[in-house]
């Protein structure tokens, strides 16, 4: 049986500190670190997973989110297949410069048509009790940019992570039914026992 | 003729556990890299453990087109695409990759400050390469890790950097500082220094070295290895030498080049390509023009390029495969480094380029001249080829069947210049390649190689079965392949499998086909066969050799992990006695070799010499192994008495056992009779019985008839036997001077050792000391006549007398003879100033009355030579002056040294002493004595200070003055008669009053004088307080004769 596997891209945007590494974190291998690094440039990891009887390879990018490390991640923008905007609700600022990611997304990914892309907004650490934005803020936000989906996620309680993530997934599914980056790859799922080395000259 | 044997390469095979159909594979570092079909997902797996397990697995960022490892910096490098665009990415510290859900980091090239680096380098990181252009290929170099990348137009070089992690550390700690949010990360922050300090890793990166802008041709494949660069169209190959030189390229000069392409071009227009080879230099005459852009990295240095190799194929040329299927592939670049150079610092002194097409493949060497060394012509279409270490894999659709490759004779005569000569032999660069049995599969699809393990792919999908198994039969016909089992692996179940075949090691494959040889030995020793076989075992062998220890601990990718130093004492020793077997092995091979050898024709039957050599096998050892059987018909080969005859030339140490002596005797009397008296003569003969011998030798005299030299070794084996009235009546049979031609022709009789070379250690033979009891004469001339014939030095001489224990004797015998024979200045020089210090040391000795320093000198006989042979015969040695007999006649020297005093005396005397040289030595001679002041006063005179002289003389000897002054006080010095002799004489005699010796040499003087000056000169010479009536009479011959001229 074989089923067609495509690699997507996602990309998570977003201030410094918004979260972006333990969202990544605790959807693939379900931890969460309160002290966690300041991610210097740019790294990925796959995850596989189903969607709607799509298998596809998540390649999940998360980059830096400071200032100063700018020309360290904006070159990998490039192919990408969905943007997770991000940003902490405990942070009205972040929330503020999500239109300055977008744009810096836009223009160094080189999107073709731009309102057509898919964005995925997060408002994290939802945990968190004291509030800077509210959700009626992003909501609208999101309505006057693009009709942009909208979760409130806390990495820290794994709260709509995954679901965040199986979103972006529909999202560049359904709005891309161009196969140009579906890889038609054979997944031969065989459990075939191991096989003895043997001689084979005499 | 390609030869095929039956040997077996291949030991074992094991089946990949991949799960996914595999796309594409490489191998690199130990391990196997598979690629699912278009997968974005490289499993890395262990090549060298059993089973091959899964090391590791990570994600690409892309759809994988291309893949290769680097030995250097353990990297792969992959192109890939994503979304319709072609990457070029390098994946470094993929071996900290052990857990799928790691994050993997990513960096531009030249980016170095990264989190990864501050996580000490335990994490994967892949650095991407941003071009211009679409990559088509890319290759990395062996020797230093570089990259080279082709597209359509353009070769890019990148150079592989690496920096320290220490270095880098510093940097991102600085950086980090600030980027801290809040201060409870300070904690984790110490924890990570701690742990990345652990690690000390160098991080790669790469750097845009070179552009290379190339027209006319579009690579499909690329190599790369240490500056040379190769690229392969679909039929054409050209290779470059890219070096960086101080000196920038002048404009005018790529602009001229460009001029010339312009005008190729148009020709070109008019012309169908044809095939082509361009060598060397030559290459530079191909249509194609490459030119080198600007880095703008000024300060980096220039590049020049050099053409080193064109190839160009038409695909109408080869029959049996259509023209779509001509194309070329498996481009390779394969450095070898010798034994003697040390891997890591210098480049491989041997380069190979390989390249191949359907039907047949081509080796190329690329240093030291660039030559085809062998072309394969393959019997089916071969859809990849792969150059290792032993041999060269190639797949057809059905099998796996290597050929054996020339590159360690190569080698081997890169390494050493005189591999061809006497001493060493190596077989021949351009001996023919053969095929070994092959392995049968099905579906082959691609191959790659790491060290003994060759990957296979295979797939069956798009051949039926039947059709498979109808080409094996029609192979099996053919006979032109040995192949290995009818058992074939096939793909179970999949459609598809990976395999990983072992090559047996080269000691394993050596001693099959020396099992093998064993059949031809038997049956044919005379076949070609079999010295091609064991020549190409023998370069097995020495491509196993060329494998140190250095280099195979190079060759794992991953010496960076600490634990490999811990292994490395074990691996030593093992190496170690590895390489003992080879060696071992080596010996064995050359001894065949020069059976081989032994038994060939007359043209290479000389090679049994160097082999035997290199064997290690003693000459007794030799001659057992070329003994005829009873029953067989076969005498001596050949190479056998060659081999024989110049090991008794060349004076070895090694002396052979009576036995053996005595059979090679026979050898010679059987075989070449005329090499018996040359034979005999070798120091290594020594213990030949004398009996025997010289029956053998009286019968070859009572057939060749009497020569000198025999009659003389005759000589010397009846002297060994004690005969003396035998040995006299031998050595009368001939004039002393035929005698001295005799040893002319056979120095060896006389001495051993030496043979001519300077340096060398010989010996004085039996008969050279019977000679010297008993015939002394005949000795010194044979000594003289070898050096004069540059058969023995000085230096050998004088050491074959002090063996002899005739230091100052015959010794001076022989310089005195010497100088009577000799021509070369130096020489002359050399004897003269030996001699006049003999002479010297034995006046000295005498005159001290000691006569210790020389115990010869008792019980010594005369000299060969006395004083007037040596001034009749010899043009050193002048007649005595007149003065000399007046000053110290005959009787007034002790008779015992009165040969030396004359013999220095005349050697003074002569012209050729140079007085400056022997002056020192004078001084240990006292002129007390009349014999002494002599000496002393020739000396003087020799220097031409008259004036002391004519005093000295008038001091001790004034009887002598007159025969002094006309002997010497003549032209140019004539004038001394009247400003000094004149002078003297007056002042002496008018001290000394009535002496009649003074009165008598001023009479002569005034004689002299008168004759010679003007009236008015002489009454100016007449001293005031003269006597007029003493002078007048002078005064008057002097007038009468001016009057008459
Ligand atoms: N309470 C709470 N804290 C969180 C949550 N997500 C992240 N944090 C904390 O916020 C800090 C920053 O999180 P990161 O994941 O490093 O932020 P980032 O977006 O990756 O930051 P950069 O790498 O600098 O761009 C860390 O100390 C996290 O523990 C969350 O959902 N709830
Ligand atoms: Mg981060």
């Amino acid at each position: 049986m074989t089923t067609k596997t495509s690699l997507l891209k996602v990309i998570l945007l977003g201030d410094g500190g918004v979260g972006k590494s333990s969202i990544m974190n605790r959807y693939v291998t379900n931890k969460f670190d309160a002290h966690l690094f300041h991610t210097i440039g740019v790294e990925f990891l796959n995850k596989d997973l189903e969607v709607d009887g799509h298998q596809v390879t998540l390649q999940i990018w998360d980059t830096a989110g400071q200032e100063r490390f700018r020309s360290l991640r904006t070159p990998f923008y490039r192919g990408s297949d969905c943007c997770l905007l991000t940003f902490s609700v405990d942070d009205n600022q972040s929330f503020l410069n999500l239109g300055n990611w977008k744009k810096e997304f836009i223009y160094y990914a080189d999107v073709k048509e731009p309102e057509k892309f898919p964005f995925v907004i997060l408002g994290n650490k939802l945990d968190v009790t004291e509030r800077q934005v509210s959700i009626e803020e992003v909501q609208q936000w999101c309505q006057e940019n693009g009709n942009y989906p909208y979760y409130e996620t806390s990495a820290k309680d794994a709260t709509n992570v995954a679901v965040a993530f199986e979103e972006a997934v529909r999202r560049v599914l359904a709005m891309d039914e161009r196969t140009d980056h579906l890889i038609p790859t054979d997944t031969v799922k065989l459990h075939r026992k191991p096989r003895s080395a043997g001689t084979c000259c005499s | 003729m390609v030869h095929v044997y039956n040997c077996h390469p291949f030991a074992s095979q094991q089946i990949v556990q991949v799960e996914q159909e595999p796309g594409l594979f490489c191998c690199g570092g130990g391990a196997l890299f598979v690629v699912a079909t278009g997968g974005c997902k490289v499993d890395a797996y262990n090549l060298e453990q059993e089973g091959c397990p899964l090391i590791c697995r990570f994600g690409t960022m892309g759809t994988v087109k291309s893949i290769q490892h680097s030995k250097i910096g353990d990297y792969l490098v992959t192109i890939e695409e994503k979304n319709s665009s072609t990457y070029l990415r390098a994946y470094t510290n993929w071996r900290y990759q052990a857990e799928e859900k790691a994050r993997v980091g990513v960096r531009l090239l030249g980016h170095l400050l990264r989190g990864a680096s501050v996580r000490g380098g335990a994490q994967m990181e892949i650095i991407e390469i941003p071009l211009s252009e679409r990559p088509i290929a890319v290759a990395c170099c062996s020797v230093t890790g570089d990259l080279l990348v082709g597209c359509e137009n353009t070769l890019i070089l990148f150079t592989l950097r690496r920096q320290n992690q220490q270095s880098l550390q510093n940097q991102c700690q600085q950086n980090l500082q600030g980027s801290w949010s809040n201060s409870q990360q300070s904690a984790s922050q110490s924890q990570g220094h701690q742990s990345s300090s652990s690690h000390n890793l160098s991080v790669l990166d790469f750097e845009r070295s070179v552009i290379l802008h190339i027209t006319k041709m579009t690579p499909k494949q690329v190599a790369l290895c240490g500056g040379y660069l190769a690229v392969q169209a679909e039929l054409e190959v050209l290779v470059l030498k890219l070096d960086a030189s101080s000196e920038p390229t002048s404009l005018d000069e790529s602009s001229d080049t460009s001029k010339d392409d312009y005008l190729e071009d148009q020709a070109d227009l008019l012309l169908i390509p044809r095939q082509q080879e361009l060598l060397g230099d030559q290459a530079r005459n191909c249509d194609i023009s490459v030119t080198i852009e600007k880095t703008g990295l000024e300060d980096k240095g220039q590049y020049t390029l050099s053409y080193v190799l064109f190839r160009r194929f038409t695909p109408e040329f080869f029959q049996g495969c259509s023209v779509e299927e001509t194309q070329l592939h498996s481009l390779q670049l394969y450095p070898l480094f010798t034994s003697n150079q040390s891997v890591s610092t210098e480049e491989p002194a041997c380069l190979f380029c390989f390249f191949s097409l359907p039907n047949a493949g081509y080796l190329y060497s690329l240093k030291s001249g660039v030559e085809l060394l062998s072309a394969y012509q393959y019997p089916e279409r071969v859809q990849e080829a792969v150059l290792s270490d032993h041999l060269l894999h190639v797949i057809t659709k059905n099998a796996l069947q290597c050929f054996t490759v020339r590159c360690a004779a190569v080698a081997a005569r890169t390494e050493d210049p005189y591999i061809d000569t006497t001493m060493k032999a190596c077989p021949p660069n351009s001996l023919q390649v053969c095929a070994l049995r092959m392995q049968l599969f099905i579906g082959l699809r691609s191959v790659c190689v790491y060290g003994r393990h060759v990957v296979l792919l295979s797939t069956v999908d798009t051949e039926p079965r039947e059709e498979a198994e109808r080409s094996t039969q029609r192979r099996s016909l053919g006979r032109r392949w040995t192949i290995s089992s009818p058992k074939e692996t096939s793909p179970a179940g999949n459609g598809w499998n990976l395999y990983v075949v072992d090559t047996v090691s080269p000691l394993t494959l050596y001693k099959e086909m020396v099992e093998y040889s064993r059949q031809y030995a038997e049956t044919n020793p005379q076949a070609q066969s079999l010295q091609h076989l064991l020549s190409e075992a023998h370069l097995l062998l020495r491509a196993a050799l060329l494998q140190t220890p250095g280099q195979q601990q190079n060759d794992d990718g991953t010496s960076s992990l600490q634990e490999d130093a811990y292994r490395q004492d074990e691996g030593q020793t093992a190496v170690q006695t590895h390489r003992q077997q080879l060696e071992e092995a080596l010996r064995q091979n050359c001894a065949q070799l020069g059976d081989c050898f032994s038994r060939a024709s007359q043209k290479v039957c000389h090679l049994a010499l160097p082999y035997y050599r290199m064997s290690g096998l003693s000459v007794t050892e030799v001659i057992v192994r070329n003994r005829p059987l009873p029953s067989s018909p076969h005498s001596y080969g050949l190479g056998f008495l060659f081999y024989l005859k110049h090991y008794l030339l060349e004076e070895t140490e090694q002396k052979l056992s009576q036995e053996s002596a005595d059979e090679v005797i026979d050898i010679f009397s059987r075989s070449s009779p005329s090499e018996l008296l040359s034979v005999c003569a070798s120091p290594s003969m020594i213990n030949v019985s004398p009996a025997r011998t010289l029956r053998i030798l009286q019968h070859l005299e009572d057939t060749a008839g009497v020569s000198v030299p025999l009659t003389i070794a005759m000589a010397t084996m009846v002297q060994r036997l004690n005969d003396l009235p035998q040995y006299t009546q031998l050595m009368e049979r001939h004039a002393e001077m035929l005698l001295v031609y005799g040893f002319i022709e056979e120095p060896r009789l006389l001495l051993h050792g030496g043979g001519g070379a300077p340096r060398t250690h010989v010996h004085p033979t039996a008969l050279s000391r019977q000679l010297a009891k008993s015939q002394p004469g005949l000795l010194v001339a044979g000594m003289v006549a070898l050096h004069e014939n540059n058969k023995v030095q000085l230096e050998q001489a004088d050491h074959i007398f002090k063996e002899l224990g005739c230091e100052n004797c015959l010794q001076v015998d022989f310089w005195e003879a010497m100088l009577m024979a000799s021509s070369q200045e130096t020489v002359i020089q050399e004897l003269l100033f030996r001699l006049a210090s003999v002479y010297i040391d034995r006046l000295v000795g005498t005159n001290s009355e000691s006569g210790s320093s020389f115990p010869c000198t008792s019980q010594r006989r005369r000299s060969l030579k006395s004083t007037d042979d040596l001034i009749n015969s010899c043009s050193h040695y002048g007649a005595l002056y007149p003065w000399l007999i007046v000053l110290c006649p005959a009787h007034t020297t002790s008779c015992q040294h009165q040969e030396e005093l004359y013999k220095l005396q005349s050697l003074l005397c002569g012209p050729s002493l140079s007085i400056g040289s022997v002056q020192p030595l004078l001084e240990r001679l006292s002129e007390g004595t009349l014999w002494g002041f002599s000496l002393h006063l020739l000396c003087t005179t020799r220097r031409g200070q008259y004036d002391i002289s004519i005093e000295k003389l008038l001091d001790r000897c004034p009887q002598a003055i007159i025969a002094y002054a006309n002997h010497h006080l003549q032209d140019k010095n004539m004038g001394l008669w009247w400003q000094k002799l004149l002078p003297e004489l007056c002042d002496r005699t008018r001290a000394a009053g009535e002496n009649s010796i003074l009165l008598a040499a001023l009479k002569e003087t005034l004689v002299v004088v008168a004759t010679e000056t003007s009236p008015a000169q002489f009454l100016e010479l007449i001293p005031d307080d003269g006597t007029a009536s003493y002078f007048l009479p002078h005064l008057l011959t002097c007038t009468q004769r001016h009057l008459l001229a």
